[in-house]
């Protein structure tokens, strides 16, 4: 018996519950697992014997939910049912695990801010592409749900967003959008672009003429990159700024506190 | 600026148009005036949010909304033609949302109110250069027009997201007229009525990484990737785009894709209306197929379409 044990664990074993489905979205040592248990004679070796310790969430806040909804982005995690159809439609997950819309939503109904900032390093990653809007059979619209969870990002987590490289040059890469969106009411896009990898550090790259066909350089030459000057502000869109930025500063919602 | 005639509608040009896709704005404006139809451009306009500003409420609103009450005041016109797919989005989810919340529009009004505009009455629609070609006008329009037919070009339509998604915004499926959101055809059917190739590749509704184009390169160049040589294994020569940014990400992005994940990758990027302009007669210097990155010059006269 011993001997066939020793064959037994030559064989190629699965990770420790590898099989689970949203495996990610289990704590590690919530998972109990023996690689080698015999019972009554029975070999139950590794997966037979997977085990997740029950999970109580006792850390929530429901008040949570009402800052969400109030919001225009998140007006409709009431409806959410946790069906899943975003994260099986969700353009990003087969590339980072561990984003998972349905999840995310999960733990913003419940309020657990302790298991979401988990995944503060991941949850920004949202391609806006809308699959999971469209295939929500609740019309949660889970894809401006992302955005109702940046914010709370934002909110909640601010020290994560300094710590991360990443999220810091989402952060900064927002701001030149919106200081022209806002500022100007009108986007400069040539400008945007170098002024995004002069954040991300590639500066280098931007002044570098060896790529013949570089597209910056290319349009410095064809003159489609100052063609912006041309265009100018909209007319009195110092009316519009100035009421915007009333607005915002008494939106009295998430969306204020975090402009 | 008075009231529009009869066979002109307005036009809401965009950031990315005005600049660095005119080819995309002029072709749009050739093809619609040879198919009977003139865009005027609104006076005046604003950015739509290009996605950026869903995060402060009822200004997400606002920013399209402003334009369409332009249309309104200034044109007389309560529909607003566009041909770039985010700013479509970002005027179908404002009326929609719009209609749905009284209280909503309520603060969008009290914002323009203070901005010294008119107020916004929601009725009207946005409508993508693509599907507003279509319904007025049809690809039998468009092959009367073809004098040059693009015999032995092979194309993959591409048509990216916010074209046909979410239909809660866009009413595909849901509006007779409309294209279908899982499986759009409006694009097929105009390439093959100009005498086009069209090739299946799989990729037609996928991501280019929108949102995140500038500050995520390694998703966007990814989902591109995965675009670009499925749509070049199925044998096509280039691929046809109706968005400045899905432009943006498969094609200024396209010599960072290659070096990347090599070869494979490298396929001329077109819009649509480019394409369409060049079987309707115009010439490369209206047409502008240089201003794009990805050469789809070569391939063209390879196949003999610019003699």
């Amino acid at each position: 018996m011993a001997n066939e044990h020793n064959k037994n664990s030559e064989r190629p074993v699965a990770e420790k519950g590898e099989h689970i489905i949203a495996r990610h979205l289990i704590d590690d040592d919530a998972i109990k697992e023996e690689k080698n248990l015999v019972i009554d004679g029975v070999d139950v070796s590794g997966r037979w014997n997977t085990f997740i310790e029950t999970r109580v969430d006792s850390e929530f806040d429901r008040s949570f939910f009402g800052e969400i909804q109030k919001t225009v982005v998140g007006s409709r995690i009431n409806r959410c049912w946790q069906c899943g159809m975003c994260t099986a439609s969700c353009t990003v997950t087969p590339l980072y695990r561990r984003f998972n819309p349905r999840a995310f939503i999960y733990m913003m109904q419940l309020g657990n801010l302790k298991q979401l900032k988990k995944y503060v390093d991941v949850a920004w990653r949202c391609v806006g592409c809308y699959k999971c809007s469209q295939r929500c059979p609740k019309q949660v619209n889970p894809a401006e749900m992302m955005e109702a969870l940046a914010l709370l990002i934002k909110k909640y987590f601010p020290e994560e967003i300094k710590s991360k490289h990443q999220l810091t040059i989402d952060e900064e890469v927002k701001a030149i959008y919106e200081g022209m969106i806002l500022g100007h009411g009108r986007l400069d896009l040539a400008n945007l672009h170098t002024s995004a990898m002069r954040k991300m550090g590639k500066t280098t790259e931007l002044m570098s003429d060896k790529d013949e066909r570089g597209a910056i350089f290319k349009m410095m030459k064809d003159g489609r990159a100052l063609s912006v000057l041309r265009l100018g502000k909209p007319h009195k869109w110092h009316k519009s700024k100035d009421a915007i930025d009333n607005y915002l500063r008494h939106a009295g919602t998430l969306e204020q506190e975090n402009n | 600026m008075g009231n529009l005639k009869e066979n002109q509608a307005a036009y809401y040009p965009g950031c990315a148009l005005l600049t660095i896709d005119r080819a995309y704005n002029n072709s749009s404006k050739l093809v619609s005036k040879k198919m009977g139809i003139e865009l005027v451009d609104i006076p005046d306009y604003n950015c739509c949010g290009i996605g950026e500003m869903k995060s402060k409420g009822a200004v997400s609103l606002y920013l399209p909304l402003r334009n369409m009450v332009i249309a309104k005041s200034e044109l007389g016109s309560k529909d607003l033609v566009m041909a770039c797919s985010v700013c479509y989005h970002e005027f179908t989810r404002s009326i929609e949302r719009a209609k749905e919340d009284k209280k909503l529009l309520d603060e969008v009004n009290s914002i323009l109110k203070e901005a010294d505009e008119e107020e916004y009455i929601p009725e009207g629609n946005a409508r993508h250069i693509l599907e507003f070609l279509y319904n007025e006008k049809g690809p039998d329009e468009a092959k009367k027009n073809t004098v040059k037919p693009l015999k032995g070009l092979k194309v993959a339509p591409y048509y990216g997201c916010l074209y046909s998604r979410p239909s809660m915004y866009t009413f595909t499926d849901k509006k007779q007229g409309m294209d279908n959101s899982e499986r759009p055809r409006f694009m097929h059917e105009f390439l093959e009525s100009i005498g086009a190739e069209v090739v299946q590749y799989g990729n037609e509704v996928q991501c280019c990484g929108g949102r995140n184009v500038v500050q995520d390169e390694e998703t966007s160049f990814a989902l591109c990737s995965q675009t670009l040589s499925k749509a070049k294994k199925a044998g096509a020569d280039m691929l046809v785009v109706i968005c400045p940014k899905c432009a943006g990400a498969l094609d200024v992005n396209q010599p960072k894709i290659v070096e990347k994940f090599g070869k494979d990758s490298e396929l001329p990027v077109v819009y649509l209306t480019q394409l369409m302009a060049l079987a309707f007669g115009f010439s490369e210097k209206e047409v502008q197929f240089s201003d794009m990155i990805s050469n789809p010059l070569e391939v063209l006269k390879e196949k003999g379409h610019f003699i």
